[in-house]
């Protein structure tokens, strides 16, 4: 049988994971939920944001998570951008082109980091948040159990935000019902570019974590992608608590897939668990309304 | 028609067809007989074969597959393992190759359009196929090489000691498969895939069974590519997991999308042009930037998805009309 | 099969909620063969909901839904279709890169398996609602919203119906188009023997048009009648001028 402290110890990691992958999918449910548009490149904006960090870090000699100072609002203007230059675009367009064009996103992205990079990762020189934390026979690495808090604290921030603000509650009325929020006199532009500008900003800020205690690859957005759109397809249409509950779950079935079958059918156990979900979910959550 | 083909009407697609075929026949000559030229030759023409399969599920359809190189990958395992292990030919493998992948493609689609797994969810679902099938290569074979037994010239292992054999068998595949797309165009299934993919909930209110028309549509998908398989195998001379390439099946919907949903002509130009431009940056850059091509398609796709998302269809039907303009002013 | 007069489609009792929300309940109604039947009420009255329960894109909750004296209940919309409803759409759906032929082909091809002859059938359905044919090689996206809607009504009468569920078809139409579209359905009702029930907000086109009209309001039933009886009803005239303006 297992080791209690052990089982405690896997439990406890893949509910920090677990908060940090619904801190990378927020975004991604945000924007799905208000526009309808699964930016398959989210993944690759975490890369981009892992390497941006790196660079930042490395240069000024900081530890990654002050640079979000940086790094989040950079980001949040780049999603408005993107959103400007890609995504307004083909709005109106057959699904296959807007999801044709955020694939291409995805493929530019990855590729340039590819090419500049190359595929070895790169980490960053220091941390403050190396040091493990014991508690009685579990070992929690500190930079988990941040990432972990501040995921917490930023869901709850960005939940508080949809509810309780003036943006928020037109957010959530665009991702209701478009028309009826702009006969409401809702500016539905704004809610747009905001809202991509706001789920791209959580991306750099979840790199900036990430960093703590991994490195850049040009494959992390691979990774960190497909957790994003299993999260979303599981629960991510039920505002921050949906993304919450789903990425839990997913965090903890994969810290203890990882400890007890292996780390290598870590991907394939995702993948399979992608497709059951997306067959077992109720058939009126998906597609166009 | 639903679309002008580049050359219109049933009888201009018989011409057009032999005109292909007659150009395809003679490249070999036209490149001099040069082993990696008719080699290329043999990778341009299989991937058009490939998006004028992929055509008729995300052209017409509709739906983003992106897990062509998947089927054609688990064709071409059936294939070539069981030349290599059993000595079977692929006269019989390649069938049987079909056969797995269309198989597969049923258990998948059925419960994926069973419980309307659509369009993005739908891309990301094939995309996790490929992976999943590659994975499961992984676990039983490693990455093992299983090589293809040498032959100087056997029609019955289908192993030659020069390109130009399969070079021709994949020709011959191509225009069958563009003879399909054409027959399919005309036909019911094509009127009724074409309304799918324009608007599925119209099309179910004119009285058509989108699933099951789905799944005819994957269905012949897979079974092209699982097919053409075997002499990918025999092309390359290995099966291993790396055949189960997810980017060489984007790079497909892409070409698919790039020539212009539905328009044989304009994916058939999109295939061609783009797979010889990528051997060329390959041959370029490839050393000093790997995936140089892949960041160029995605240039690409981003263009075409915002400003032409009818890619080179568009472009062929501006030109006809110029054409039909000069012709008729004189 | 159904003698003129007698009901061509039985709704009784059906309900669906979303949520919390009850749109339809406990709505019975018939509809008679080859009669023109008005279905108004005020926005969110459940008119849209309950064709959708009827034409199987949603499934109620409670009740059953009878055509031709057979139950056609939770049926999937491609069959409902193959029975014989059809219906059109209240926000054009066009087939933008299908021709217009190619487009009422589509409908043909239902009960005409060769596609020849369903080309045929689209030219000739196509002709009768009056859609020029100079226009037919025009794309879906090419054409006017009145052509639009007269596409629309060709794509639905090509696969064959015997009842044509009509959706805010005079909906953004101007006097003059309505005019020619309310002719068109009265030539679809006389010359084909469809029998139609039209949901519509523009009272000057469902009421010169119907013989009958249902008003419903709040998800129920709460008048039937000719357009004169239910004009001057007490309970209608409440349930409109009631509720926020449209």
């Amino acid at each position: 049988m297992i080791d209690p402290a052990y089982a405690t110890q896997i439990l406890i990691n893949g509910v920090l994971m677990g908060l940090l992958y619904s801190l990378v999918a927020l975004g991604l449910a945000l924007i799905f939920g208000v526009m309808d548009i699964i930016n398959f490149a989210h993944g690759d904006f975490v890369m981009l944001g892992a390497y941006l960090t790196f660079l930042i870090a490395t240069y000024f000699l900081i530890d990654p998570t002050v640079t979000i100072a940086l790094t989040v609002p950079l980001f949040f203007l780049l999603g408005i951008a993107v959103y400007k230059a890609i995504i307004k675009p083909v709005l109106g367009a057959e699904p296959l082109i807007q999801i044709a064009v955020t694939v291409g996103l995805l493929m530019f992205l990855r590729n340039l980091a590819l090419a500049i990079f190359h595929a070895e990762p790169r980490g960053v020189p220091y941390t403050v948040f190396s040091t493990p934390i014991t508690i009685g026979p579990i070992t929690i690495p500190l930079s988990r159990a941040v990432a972990g808090a501040v995921s917490l604290a930023v869901l709850y921030i960005v939940h508080l935000l949809l509810t309780r603000t003036r943006w928020g509650i037109a957010v959530r009325a665009t991702a209701d019902d478009r028309e009826a929020a702009a006969l409401m006199g809702i500016n539905v532009e704004r809610v747009y570019y905001t809202t991509f500008g706001l789920g791209t900003a959580l991306t750099a800020l979840a790199a900036a974590l990430i960093m703590t205690f991994s490195r850049a690859d040009p494959y992390l957005g691979l990774l960190y992608g497909l957790l994003s759109w299993v999260i979303v397809a599981m629960g991510g249409l039920g505002g921050v608590v949906g993304v919450l509950a789903s990425g839990l779950i997913l965090g903890i079935i994969e810290s203890f897939g990882m400890s007890l079958v292996s780390t290598g059918a870590r991907e394939l156990f995702l993948y399979v668990t992608f497709l059951v979900v997306l067959w077992v979910r109720p058939r009126g959550l998906f597609g166009r309304r | 028609m639903i679309k002008p083909v580049a050359l219109l009407g049933g009888r201009s697609a018989l011409y057009s067809i032999i005109a292909i075929a007659i150009a395809l026949a003679l490249i070999p000559l036209v490149l001099g007989y040069n082993m990696y030229y008719v080699y290329l030759a043999a990778q341009v023409v299989l991937v058009t074969t490939m998006v004028l399969a992929w055509n008729i599920i995300g052209g017409y359809a509709g739906q983003l597959d992106l897990a062509s190189s998947g089927y054609m990958a688990l064709g071409g395992a059936v294939s070539g393992l069981l030349l290599a292990f059993y000595n079977v030919t692929p006269w019989l493998g390649m069938p049987l190759g079909a056969l797995t992948a269309a198989g597969l493609a049923f258990l998948i689609g059925y419960p994926t359009f069973r419980f309307g797994v659509k369009e993005v969810w739908y891309a990301l679902s094939t995309a996790a196929l490929v992976v999943i099938l590659q994975r499961v290569f992984w676990l039983i074979y490693g990455s093992t090489e299983i090589y293809m037994p040498v032959h100087r010239w056997s029609w019955y292992h289908l192993r030659f000691s020069r390109y130009e054999p399969l070079y021709y068998m994949l020709v011959v595949i191509l225009l069958v498969t563009l003879w399909l797309n054409i027959r399919i165009k005309n036909s019911k299934l094509g009127y009724y895939l074409t309304a799918i993919g324009e608007d599925e909930l119209a099309a179910e209110a004119l009285g058509i069974d989108t699933r099951r028309y789905k799944l005819y549509a994957l269905l012949i998908y897979a079974s092209i590519l699982g097919f053409v398989g075997g002499i990918y195998v025999n092309l390359t001379s290995i099966v291993s997991f790396r055949m189960f390439d997810l980017w060489l099946g984007i790079v497909v919907a892409v070409m698919g999308i790039i020539g212009g949903l539905g328009s044989i002509a304009g994916v058939f130009m999109a295939a061609v042009i783009l797979r010889t431009l990528e051997e060329y940056l390959r041959s370029m850059f490839g050393a000093t930037i790997p995936g140089i091509h892949l960041l160029i398609y995605g240039l690409l796709l981003i263009v075409v998805g915002v400003l032409k998302p009818e890619g080179f269809a568009g472009f062929l039907k501006y030109f006809r009309r110029r054409l039909a303009r000069g012709g008729s002013g004189g | 099969m159904v003698a003129v007069g007698s009901a061509i489609l039985s709704v009784r009792n059906v309900t669906k909620r979303f949520g919390g929300l009850v749109a339809v309940n406990r709505m019975s109604m018939d509809v008679r063969s080859n009669e023109m039947l008005g279905l108004i009420g005020p926005n969110g009255a459940g008119k849209t909901t309950l064709f959708n329960c009827i034409t199987g894109v949603y499934r109620p909750d409670e009740g059953r839904v009878f055509f031709e004296g057979r139950e056609i209940t939770g049926l999937p919309p491609h069959v409902v279709v193959r029975r014989g409803i059809a219906r059109t759409w209240q926000k054009v759906r066009p087939f933008k890169k299908m021709t217009v032929l190619d487009a009422v082909t589509v409908g043909a091809l239902l009960k005409i398996p060769s596609v020849e002859s369903a080309k045929e059938r689209a030219r000739e359905v196509l002709e009768f609602v009056g859609f020029p044919k100079e226009k037919f090689a025009r794309l879906g996206s090419e054409i006017t919203l009145i052509e639009h809607k007269l596409v629309d009504l060709a794509r639905a009468l090509a696969t064959g119906p015997k009842l044509l569920l009509l959706d805010e078809v005079a909906a953004g139409l101007r006097p003059h188009e309505m005019d020619t579209l309310a002719k068109v359905l009265l030539r679809i009702r006389d010359e084909l023997g469809v029998t139609m029930v039209i949901v519509e907000h523009v009272m000057r086109f469902v009421m010169n048009l119907s013989e009958r009209i249902i008003v419903m309001h709040e998800g129920v039933k709460i008048a039937e009648g000719t357009p004169k009886e239910v004009a001057s009803d007490p309970r209608v005239i409440e349930a409109y001028l009631g509720t926020k303006p449209v």
